[in-house]
């Protein structure tokens, strides 16, 4: 990201809290206008309080306890419930993981992009109804005048995900927050919603917070990445150097133990031993050291911060980034 | 598909299998329609080979597996088990048939029973068909545990007290005490976390290496079956559109589907952009 062009997004040292502990802890994001930032990493490392965090929708249990969160230079961290609300489904688009319970399965679809719309201010039914058919047209929903006054239930996985989609980008946000949304949709229907989501981004301009657990998808949509571990960002750089020389050991065996299309088949995968701990064993010092092949003394005792490392704009938190080519290979 | 040699039963064979399931439809609930799940589909497994699924969801895959297991009767073709056709299969055959293949789901957690030990729980298929003594029951479930990875420690614990990689490890325990031929794996490895998704790939072929097991390995997930099969079978609307060995098909599908299926997995190697 070139330093003259203020982010879209900027987050720094946010934390998230459950009980004690910050499975949140101290996180840096930014994202510039158009850009695409993949949050990466197995379940439970925190991406997806990560997200809510940033649209102020946590859960109940968690609470942001630090961070300042920034749209378009703006603190929005601090802004009150009320303008919050008008800033999600306006400059913020959101879509999630299950589209079809995303969606309120009593009302027809044009009900939903119109209280999507409404929310800028008064618009008459028939506006309201014009634009949403035009949206779900613009995002490849044939029939749009039959689907508009359809409920949810009606139609499948992956044009609910579509209505998702108009639904958060009829307001042309500037950022849009996507956890997980093609995870639950069949690998055809992934590959158009993705191209749908890269074909509206380049028409809005808008900046994209994709959270996935899929190196694939990262590969292929993201420009930069930043790679969760047990609440902490652990690396982050520019897609094409990371993928090319990670830094982290982490990121090094996540992208050795996926099976690719290419490549020698029906041999043992690298595997990453043991699994991500709960959050109540997250061990003090480096939280990867359990499973890491490169862990030192030094490691366990001491957290390593996220540094400058490889190539420009990449850093890696980890003290023996030096060895990590020896299991990237 | 698998090669048998000349002479040789495949262990599975399916033939122009049908499962059609009638659909109620209206206000007297009379049948007006059925979905054809599968619709004459044929294929064969050979032992220790692996024979992958794949296609979308609702394309069948499920259903064909329901069928070779027995637990879900054709409407129309035949299921054989080692040359003996399901239909006509006496009681004692059957029981047989069962011993010899078993299923694992994608869902590790609704397979196990929450209150039951684990060494309990893989130890009852055991018990069920009345083999061992309960000590020598024991004895299995410590060799079937260390099978899988996992410390003979576990056999007192509950599933709670388990990751969702090891209560996988658990079922698949389970499902070899009876010694099987063929396991079903339907999406075995599709909810877990890639590392344990691996673990498991790696459990899967150790274990069809040691015991000479045959897979039908049902799956949407295109790598991961270029990974650990020998032979493919693309499934679209109840039918299959290509089947060969793996390294052909990838190389050169012939089907329009499959090159759709194949070209839409999104890929490490297209990483090479610059931002
Ligand atoms: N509502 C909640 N109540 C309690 N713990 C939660 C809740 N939501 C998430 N967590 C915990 O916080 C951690 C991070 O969760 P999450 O952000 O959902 O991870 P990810 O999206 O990376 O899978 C996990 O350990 C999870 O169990
Ligand atoms: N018991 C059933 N009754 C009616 N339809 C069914 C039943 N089981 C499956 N189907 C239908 O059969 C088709 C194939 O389902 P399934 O075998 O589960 O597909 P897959 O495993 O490939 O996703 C789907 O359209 C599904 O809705
Ligand atoms: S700091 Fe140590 S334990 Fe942590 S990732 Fe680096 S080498 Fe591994
Ligand atoms: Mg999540
Ligand atoms: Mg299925």
């Amino acid at each position: 990201m070139s330093e003259a062009i203020e982010p879209v997004l900027e987050v720094a040292d946010l934390r998230v809290r459950i009980g004690e502990t910050d499975v949140v802890d101290g996180i840096d994001l930014a994202i510039a206008p158009g850009e695409t930032l993949a949050l990466v990493g197995e379940s439970g490392c925190g991406k997806s309080l990560t997200a809510l965090a940033l649209i102020g929708l946590l859960p109940e249990a968690a609470r942001r306890v630090g961070g300042e969160i920034r749209l378009s230079g703006e603190r929005i961290d601090t802004m009150s419930e009320r303008a919050m609300n008008r800033i999600r489904g306006g400059r913020i688009g959101m879509i999630f993981q299950e589209p079809v319970a995303s969606l309120d399965p009593l009302m027809t679809v044009g009900g939903q992009i119109a209280e999507a719309l409404a929310l800028a201010g008064p618009v008459s039914p028939r506006e309201a109804r014009e634009r949403a058919v035009a949206m779900l047209d613009h995002v490849g929903i044939t029939k749009p005048e039959l689907r508009v006054d359809q409920y949810p239930f009606e139609l499948s996985g992956g044009m609910c995900q579509r209505v998702m989609i108009a639904m958060a980008m009829i307001r042309r946000p500037s950022l849009l927050v996507a956890d997980e949304p093609t995870t639950a949709l069949d690998v055809t229907i992934q590959a158009q919603i993705l191209r749908l989501m890269a074909d509206l981004r380049a028409e809005t301009g808008a900046a994209v917070l994709l959270i996935t657990h899929d190196m694939g998808v990262v590969a292929e949509t993201a420009e930069r990445i930043a790679v969760m571990y047990a609440g902490r960002v652990v690396e982050t750089g520019r897609v094409a150097d990371v993928f090319a020389a990670p830094r982290h050991p982490y990121t090094a065996l996540l992208m050795r133990t996926i099976p690719r299309l290419v490549g020698a088949r029906k041999v043992a995968l690298p595997a990453i031993a043991g699994s991500v701990p709960d959050v109540a064993g997250w061990p003090r010092g480096c939280r990867f050291a359990p499973r890491c092949p490169l862990a030192t003394d030094r490691c366990r005792a001491e957290a390593p911060p996220l540094d400058p490392v490889g190539a420009p704009g990449q850093r890696a938190a980890c003290w023996h980034t030096d060895r990590v080519p020896e299991i990237a290979a | 598909m698998s090669p048998s040699p000349a002479g040789e039963t495949p262990l599975v064979l399916v033939e122009d299998l049908e499962v059609h399931f009638p659909v109620r439809k209206g206000l007297f609930g009379r049948t007006t329609d059925v979905v054809r799940a599968v619709d004459g589909v044929s294929f064969t497994l050979g032992r220790g080979r692996t024979l992958a699924l794949v296609g979308e969801s609702g394309s069948g895959k499920s259903t064909t597996g329901y069928a070779v297991m027995g637990m879900e009767r054709p409407t129309g073709g035949r299921v054989a088990i080692d040359g003996i056709d399901r239909a006509t299969m006496t009681d004692a055959q059957a029981r047989e048939a069962t011993r010899r293949m078993q299923i694992v789901f994608q869902d590790p957690a609704s397979a196990l029973n929450p209150r039951m030990r684990v060494g309990d729980c893989i130890a009852e298929p055991l018990r069920i068909h009345g083999i061992g003594t309960r000590a020598s029951r024991a004895d299995r479930v410590a060799e079937l545990l260390e099978l899988v990875g996992l410390s003979p420690g576990a056999a007192t614990r509950l599933p709670r007290d388990f990751s969702g990689g090891q209560r996988q490890r658990v079922v698949i325990a389970r499902a070899l005490a009876l010694e099987p031929e063929v396991i079903v794996c339907d999406e075995a490895v599709s909810a877990l976390d890639v590392s344990i998704q691996s673990q498991i790939l790696n459990l899967l072929l150790a274990l069809q290496e040691r015991l000479g097991l045959a897979y039908l390995f049902i799956s949407h997930d295109l790598s991961v079956v270029r990974h650990i099969a020998d032979d493919i079978a693309v499934m679209q609307h109840g039918r299959i559109v290509e089947a060969g060995p793996v390294d052909t098909v990838f190389a050169a599908p012939s089907s329009p589907y499959t090159r759709a299926l194949i070209d839409a997995v999104p890929r490490l190697e297209r990483a090479t952009r610059v931002g």
